[in-house]
């Protein structure tokens, strides 16, 4: 009865520590895989801010105006504004050359 | 052996070993359960790696946006070049090629630190550029590495620098916004190094508008001579600060320059007297005290006399005034008499009413407290109507203007981003009726022929405001020739939905003002000028049918 028993234990103790083995190995592996993507995503988080900083960078108004200026830009001005009901419908002073074409060929309203 | 057996009957060697393999058993049962419930758990679960422990003492900040989402600032990795003596083999070496690369090192106190074995860090320079790493890494120095910290950067050089604040060497903030963020939403110590996804910190400003402002504030120091200038614009109804500027300006990268006093927030950090834009709240007082309505007559041709002092109008308009009059041409005596009929008392409970008698505070730090007379009489009352005798920041007072054109509701100036009217949180300080009154004073200030404002108008944003020109106090009474020149705007004056103040310090007269320094000559103009530039970029569009009613 004992020499099954330890026989059973000697086996039990070999599958475990394979098993714990096994395991430790897998941890250290994921730990190696993580750990590269980790720093990767570091790397590519600090480019983006990098890049970021750079579009802004261009952007700004102290860069612009003087560009925009040069290209015969200005400020808007109140006059460059006008209210839609104020403005002529499109095709209001031609509406005999509509009428005179084919109906497929008038927009449905 | 056979003495312990006998001893005890249970304890047989069989019996003994027994219990020994068991407990052995049960031990390697526990684990090995243990390891099978690891195995398994592995396949299911994510696989996570924490790092406790910061590196530095420096610290990720969120970025600043404005209110269209543009960058304000943020933060960039950039390399500390630090050493560690005790790994370093020839100093000699090192420290001639360090200063080779950073000729600014002193030789002889490199030598002394590095050589210190029981250093294990050493920091050399922080924020070096990529290009200077790579040459010192070339060179492959033992003792000598690098380590990536955050760096503050602001793309748009000095816009918005007295808004912004500034951040110390690790990274914290020490004035302005920045502190603010400090204080308020966080910042995330430095572990692995990774720039922060801190959610940013979107505010009021809009870049577009700022970079108006600041333009033509710089242009009008320019065209007037002036030692520098201040401007806000401000949204009415919600409180936020479009933009707020003060000149000479301060770049937010460098530390030092917030400390020079030349360089002060004029718009918050600094009183003034602020002259006769004071007169809008006088009224604002006699019209809701019920002393007076705007069809009442002031007989302003003789001079007030109070003491040894006599108050005159700068140009007297020798006849009786309305209130109505009183405004559009300033008269300081008209002012003096209204505030009289209100008394002392009342004028200092209104004060208090429109928030003028404590000290305000923004997101971007505490606003200078206001200077009230020690003791409040007669003579104090007249020169508080004009603006004068009582010294107040500049920003505190358009928001209490923007109070008085909303329709009568205080809403506190801020600087971050609001997404509703204020109109709930801010208490009443004038009825509507009063506040449609200073509307259309501050129409016909602009639309008068004479009146002070007229060279403010811009066409089709109805705008209203208000002249000052406040001298400037110096030992003994006044300066003559140095004014603080202001311009209290609102547009569009039949439904106001921003308030401009500006300021000009000391303007000096030129050719085309013929020789006069009052605002109506040069903070008036400027006023306009930046309206009629930046009303597009507000939203707000012309208006070109004929003027709507202001009383609706």
């Amino acid at each position: 009865m004992l020499r099954l028993s330890s026989a059973i234990a000697a086996a039990a103790a070999i599958v475990s520590a394979v098993l714990l083995y096994a395991v430790s190995y897998d941890t250290r592996h994921w730990i190696s895989i993580v750990q590269s993507q980790e720093r990767q995503i570091e790397r590519l988080r600090s480019d983006i801010a990098v890049l970021k900083a750079e579009l802004a960078y261009l952007a700004r108004p102290e860069r612009i105006e003087p560009a925009a200026r040069s290209l015969g830009f200005v400020p808007a001005a109140g006059d460059q504004y006008v209210d839609l009901h104020s403005v002529e419908p499109v095709g209001s002073t031609q509406r005999s050359d509509v009428e005179s074409a084919a109906p497929s060929q008038r927009s449905s309203q | 052996m056979s003495l312990a057996a006998s001893q005890n009957p249970r304890a047989s060697p069989a019996a003994r070993a027994f219990v020994v393999a068991l407990s052995v058993v049960i031990g390697f049962s526990a684990i090995s359960i243990q390891l099978v419930r690891l195995a398994l758990q592995g396949q299911f679960a994510e696989p996570r790696v924490a790092m406790t422990q910061p590196l530095t003492t420096a610290v990720w900040r969120p970025d600043i946006i404005d209110r269209n989402g543009r960058l304000l600032a943020t933060d960039i990795e950039a390399p500390t070049l630090y050493a560690d003596p005790a790994m370093i083999i020839d100093v000699d070496e090192v420290v001639e090629r360090l200063t080779e690369v950073f000729p600014e090192f002193n030789a002889a106190e490199l030598r002394r630190s590095l050589s210190d074995r029981n250093r294990r860090y050493v920091r050399l320079k922080r924020g070096i550029s990529p290009a200077a790493a790579q040459r010192i890494h070339n060179y492959g120095l033992p003792g000598i590495a690098f380590r990536n910290e955050p760096k503050r950067v602001y793309p748009n050089g000095t816009l918005a620098g007295h808004v912004l604040g500034h951040v110390n060497i690790d990274n914290q903030g020490t004035s302005g916004l920045e502190r603010y963020i400090d204080e308020t939403i966080g910042v995330e110590a430095v572990h692995a190094g990774t720039p922060g996804t801190l959610k940013p910190l979107q505010i009021s400003l809009d870049i577009a508008v700022q970079h108006a402002l600041e333009h033509e504030l710089r242009s009008a120091v320019q065209t007037y001579s002036a030692k520098g200038a201040a401007g806000v614009i401000l949204d009415a109804n919600t409180g936020e600060v479009l933009a707020a500027a003060s000149l000479p300006q301060v770049d937010p990268a460098d530390r030092m320059q917030g400390l020079d006093p030349q360089r002060l927030d004029k718009l918050v950090d600094g009183v003034y007297e602020l002259g006769s834009i004071f007169k809008t709240l006088t009224i604002a007082m006699a019209l809701e005290a019920g002393t007076a309505h705007l069809d009442k007559v002031y007989d302003v041709r003789v001079p007030l006399r109070v003491g040894k002092y006599t108050i005159r109008d700068l140009y007297p308009p020798g006849r009786p005034l309305t209130v109505r009059d009183i405004f559009v041409l300033s008269s300081n005596v008209g002012a003096g008499m209204l505030a009289l009929e209100l008394g002392s008392e009342r004028q200092r409970a209104y004060l208090e009413r429109f928030g003028l008698t404590k000290p305000i505070r923004t997101e971007a730090g505490p606003v200078a407290a206001p200077k009230l007379p020690r003791y409040w009489g007669k003579a104090e009352t007249i020169t508080i109507s004009y603006g004068h005798g009582m010294a107040l920041a500049p920003i505190q007072f358009a928001a209490t203007a923007a109070a008085l054109v909303n329709g009568g509701h205080w809403v506190p100036p801020t600087f971050v981003q609001q997404s509703s009217p204020a109109w709930e949180r801010g208490e009443r300080i004038v009825s509507r009726e009063t506040s449609l009154a200073i509307r259309e004073l501050m129409r016909r200030n602009v639309v008068s022929p004479r009146g002070t404002g007229r060279r403010a108008d811009v066409p089709g944003y109805e705008v209203g405001g208000k002249t000052g020109t406040a001298e400037l106090p110096s030992r003994g009474g006044y300066r003559e020739e140095a004014v603080i020149a202001s311009f209290v705007a609102a547009f569009p004056m039949s439904d106001p939905k921003y308030v401009v103040l500006v300021m000009l310090h000391e303007p000096k007269p030129t050719e085309e003002t013929k020789g006069k320094i009052t605002a109506g000559v040069n903070a008036a103009p400027v006023a306009g000028q930046i309206i009629a530039r930046t009303a597009p970029l507000l939203g707000v569009l012309p208006r070109h049918h004929e003027e709507a009613q202001l009383h609706q």
